[in-house]
Formats: structure tokens, C-alpha cells, sequence
């Protein structure tokens, strides 16, 4: 059965390559309302200064909307990044169409087999389009489950930093313990939206390998594959660490909501914020190694179809 | 549905040859690895800092000590973040710039007219509102780290108001954050402009060339 997320990201049959993309501009719209939201959260933070000994209530609610704002904005940009998927599609169907009519007719030799130096790295020249990458078809089953699990967890925590915000003043245990579920939920769902956006990055590199690689066989020539650079490995292991990071800070943040009356909770506080914002941090460092790979695998498949229209092979 | 759009439809400069990097581009490339440096570097610190801010909590020590650090540790991590966004939007930029000279070497090594997309809107607003989003969070870095050294310096009236400062500053640094994000998707909206620009302009190659 096909996975209903992957065939979001492929072109509507039938659909024309000219129109603009619904995606770009859902996703735009989407992300303003996530900026709005912070704004609303800025106003009532630069009003809690004002009166600090009555602002726990205040600080309450403004923590989890702030988070739902980060996560409104990281929705409109995995929408955005889908509508890359499928805009790279399309780039691949024009190619298949243009390039028989523009490359050089060739002396019918091929390329020669082999791993190939290019300014870009090295690469392999093989027979034919070899199969997905099992990290890349991994990237595609999993950017949909990790995208919904993390709005569920922000939109969970931000009910539960209502509670927070209701309790602040009258009951500081359930304030307490409200206040470490918000931030544990709401930080693991952050840390499932970045894990998501990473994985639609994955998919792009999948889709930028793969579909080069039809595109070579479908002319008949030898398939020349950049290797695996280095910045790729990188991401991977970043985007682990921080994912076990964000779900290790739930961990401990629901272990001092059950303790509350006999752990230190400003002592564990003190280092758990800076930890879970540690888990996000690193996401984002693989995000930024995943866009370097993207820059780098684009250049060479250029380089690529420039060979092509000019040698025919 | 089908359009009658091409690529003059879009705002296009037509050369013999394919154009360079623009210099947000050039920049991109050059700056996305030391911003990724800086924000593990920025991350290490403000954990190190937290560290040593739970156990000064635990052990009791003063109250000025734990609130210098409550504003330091926020000032490392934020810098780690303002420059791992940074680090981000130089790689768009960096894709952005292959985008523009693979595309216009292609139509180069065709035989054909260059034409190169011209900065969209989208990408205008990306570059601002990533300066205004950079500087809203580097102001509040630079705000906490002044009121933590007033406050190590034993300032009474720094360590009355710090906590004050602390609620407006969290604020400040969280907008900054919400606008680069904003900034980051309007970046990669202009991948997906350029990404159409490109289909379009890849099939006119075909009745184009004179091969």
C-alpha cells in the first residue's frame, strides 16, 4: 500500500508544471499566523515585566503559546519544503522531455565504470539507476508521523500550560507539575516538527539522487552518482543526537512532575532548560548540514547535464 | 489547468553568458560554516553555564551569582541559535546560487539566450527580515549579558530588576526567533519560484537550440 504522506509530495496527475505552487503560498500563510502568534506573546511578556510579583499566570500561558508560535512557523515550512518535493518532480519531467533534444548526438561510447574525482566530491559512474538509499526511503515513510506527532505534543502542552497559567497563584504543586509537563511535552513536539522538516530534507536529497539517476538512464548513458559527502553522514548523526536529546529532556521533565515534593525543581530547572534547548540546537546544526549537501548536490548534478548536452554521454 | 506562462513571464535578465553569484550568495557560501561553528560553540557554553548555575542553586550560593548566571546562560544559548539560523539562511542562499549558475551554465552549454531569474520579493524580504530577526536576538544576548555583569558586579539595583529584565528580554529573544523562522520560509519559498522558473525554462532549451 502506498504511504498516503509520500504521495503528497509527488505532483497531482495531470497537473501542469506552470502554475504556481499552492504549497508555497499555504505555506507562507501558515507560517505569518505562527509569527502572529509570537507577536501576541511579546506584548504579553513586555507586559508581565511591568508587574512581575503578578506575572506567573501571564508567563504561564505566554510559554506554551510562544512554543505553538515556533511550531505554527515550522508547519508553514515543512508545507513549503513539500512543495520543493513536488516542484523537483517536475524538474525532473522537464528534463526527461528536453534532454533528448539538446545533448550532443555522441560517438555511442559510454562513460567508464568506476569511481570519478569531481570538484564536487567523488563520484560513481555505474550500468544503471541504482535503488533509494535505505536512508533516504526511511525519510520518506517517517517526515509524515514525525510532523503529526509533534503538533499533537506543542498543541497538548500549550492546553496543559493553561492549566499552568489557571494555577499559577492559588496552587504552586499543580503549577509546578503542570509547568514541567508543558515544557516536556512542548519541547519533545518542537523536537519531533524539527525531526519531520529533517527528514523532508532527507527525502529531497533522495529525490535530487534518484531522480538524477532516471533521468541518465532513461537517455541510455552511464549513471554518474555523487557519493555520500561527508556534510550527509554529519547531518544524520546531529539529527540522532538531537532527537534523543528532546526525548531524554521529556523523560526528566516528566520524572520531576512525579517528584516535585522531594527533588530540587529550581536546581533541575536550571539545567533542563538549556538541554532541551540543547536537543533543538542540534537538529537545527543538521538542518544547516542538510541544506549545505542540497547546495552541493545540486552544483553537481549542473555540472552533470552540462557533460551530457555537451559530450552525449 | 493549464497557463500560458514562460519563462519572459517572469522577471528575467537575458545574457550571452551565464551570470556569477550574486553577493547575498557569495556571502552564503563563504559564512554558513563558521555560523554553524559559532552555534556549537554558543550551545557548549550555555550548557557548560547551566551546569554550573544548578549546582550553585544546589549548594546555596548567592543570589547575585545565580541571577548573573540566569542571564548569562540565556545569552549563550541565544547566540548559539542567532547563529545557527544564520548558519541556515546562508545555505539557502548557498542553494539559491547553485540554482542560478547551474541553471544559466545549462542554458550556456545549449546554445541559447541566459536568461537568470532576478531577486524575487521573496528573497528581498528573506534578507530583511533575517537582519531584523539576527539583530532583535543579538540585542537581547547583548542586553543580558550587560545586566549579568552588572549584577556579578554586585550592583543591588541590577539584581532588584533582574528579574524584570528577564521577562522582557525572553520575550524580545522568542520574537526574534519566531521572525527568522519567518524568514527561513520565505527563503525557501524562493527555492520553490526558481524551482518553476527552471521547469519551464529547461523545456523551451528543447525548441531553443539549434543542435
Amino acid at each position: 500500500m502506498a504511504n498516503p504522506f509520500t504521495t503528497l509530495t509527488r505532483p497531482v496527475p495531470g497537473s501542469d508544471y506552470r502554475v504556481p505552487s499552492p504549497h508555497r503560498r499555504t505555506g507562507l500563510l501558515i507560517a505569518a499566523v505562527g509569527l502572529g502568534l509570537a507577536m501576541i506573546t511579546l506584548i504579553a511578556n513586555l507586559m508581565a515585566g511591568g508587574q512581575v510579583e503578578e506575572s506567573a499566570g501571564i508567563l504561564a500561558w505566554s510559554f506554551g503559546l510562544t512554543t505553538t508560535a515556533f511550531g505554527t512557523v515550522k508547519f508553514g515550512i515543512a508545507v513549503i519544503l513539500i512543495g520543493i518535493l513536488v516542484r523537483i518532480h517536475h524538474r525532473w519531467d522537464s528534463m526527461k522531455e528536453a534532454l533528448p533534444r539538446i545533448k550532443a548526438t555522441g560517438d555511442g561510447s559510454r562513460l567508464p565504470l568506476g569511481q570519478v574525482d569531481t570538484p564536487y566530491g567523488t563520484a560513481t559512474v555505474i550500468d544503471r539507476a541504482p535503488g533509494s538509499l535505505p536512508i533516504h526511503k526511511m525519510a520518506r515513510r517517517m517526515w509524515g508521523p514525525m510532523l503529526a506527532m509533534g503538533a499533537m505534543f506543542v498543541v497538548a502542552g500549550f492546553f496543559v500550560s493553561l492549566v499552568w497559567s489557571s494555577s499559577a497563584t492559588g496552587d504552586p504543586l499543580t503549577a509546578t507539575r503542570a509547568a514541567a509537563w508543558t515544557q516536556g511535552l512542548q519541547f519533545l513536539g518542537e523536537g519531533f516538527l524539527l525531526s519531520g522538516i529533517s527528514f523532508l530534507l532527507g527525502s529531497i536529497l533522495g529525490l535530487v539522487r534518484d531522480g538524477g539517476a532516471e533521468v541518465q538512464q532513461s537517455l541510455g548513458l552511464s549513471v554518474k552518482l555523487l557519493d555520500m559527502p561527508n556534510t550527509a553522514k554529519a547531518f544524520v548523526g546531529l539529527m540522532v543526537t538531537g532527537l534523543m536529546i528532546s526525548i531524554a529532556q521529556f523523560v526528566f521533565y516528566v520524572y520531576a512532575a512525579a517528584n516535585v515534593t522531594t527533588i530540587n525543581i529550581a536546581a533541575n530547572s536550571a539545567w533542563l532548560g538549556p538541554f532541551r534547548e540543547l536537543g533543538l540546537g542540534l537538529l537545527l546544526a543538521g538542518i544547516v548540514l542538510a541544506l549545505a549537501t542540497i547546495g552541493t548536490a545540486l552544483a553537481f548534478q549542473a555540472g552533470r547535464v552540462r557533460e551530457i548536452i555537451a559530450t552525449g554521454r | 489547468m493549464t497557463t500560458n506562462t514562460t519563462s519572459r513571464s517572469f522577471d528575467v535578465e537575458t545574457t550571452d553568458h551565464a551570470q556569477g553569484l550574486n553577493m547575498p550568495q557569495r556571502a552564503g557560501n563563504k559564512l554558513w560554516k563558521p555560523m554553524l561553528a559559532m552555534a556549537l560553540m554558543g550551545f557548549a557554553v550555555g550548557v557548560l553555564l547551566a551546569a554550573v548555575r544548578a549546582s550553585a542553586i544546589a549548594n546555596g550560593d548567592s543570589a547575585s551569582t545565580i541571577a548573573s548566571l540566569g542571564h548569562l546562560v540565556p545569552a549563550a544559548m541565544f547566540a548559539g541559535f542567532a547563529s545557527v539560523f544564520a548558519a541556515i539562511s546562508f545555505a539557502i542562499a548557498r542553494i539559491l546560487g547553485e540554482l542560478r549558475t547551474g541553471g544559466g551554465a545549462v542554458q550556456e552549454s545549449a546554445g541559447v539566450p541566459v536568461e537568470t531569474l532576478k531577486m524575487p520579493p521573496t528573497a528581498k524580504a528573506f534578507m530583511g527580515l533575517m537582519a531584523l530577526a539576527m539583530m532583535t536576538i543579538l540585542a537581547g544576548v547583548v542586553a543580558h549579558v550587560v545586566i549579568g555583569a552588572q549584577v556579578a558586579s554586585g550592583s543591588a539595583s541590577a539584581l532588584a530588576d533582574s528579574e524584570q529584565w528577564a521577562i522582557w528580554l525572553e520575550g524580545v529573544r522568542r520574537f526574534g526567533v519566531a521572525l527568522y523562522l519567518f524568514a527561513i520560509a520565505l527563503g525557501l519559498g524562493t527555492i520553490i519560484h526558481v524551482l518553476r522558473f527552471q521547469a519551464i525554462r529547461i523545456r523551451e532549451l528543447a525548441s531553443e537550440t539549434t543542435r
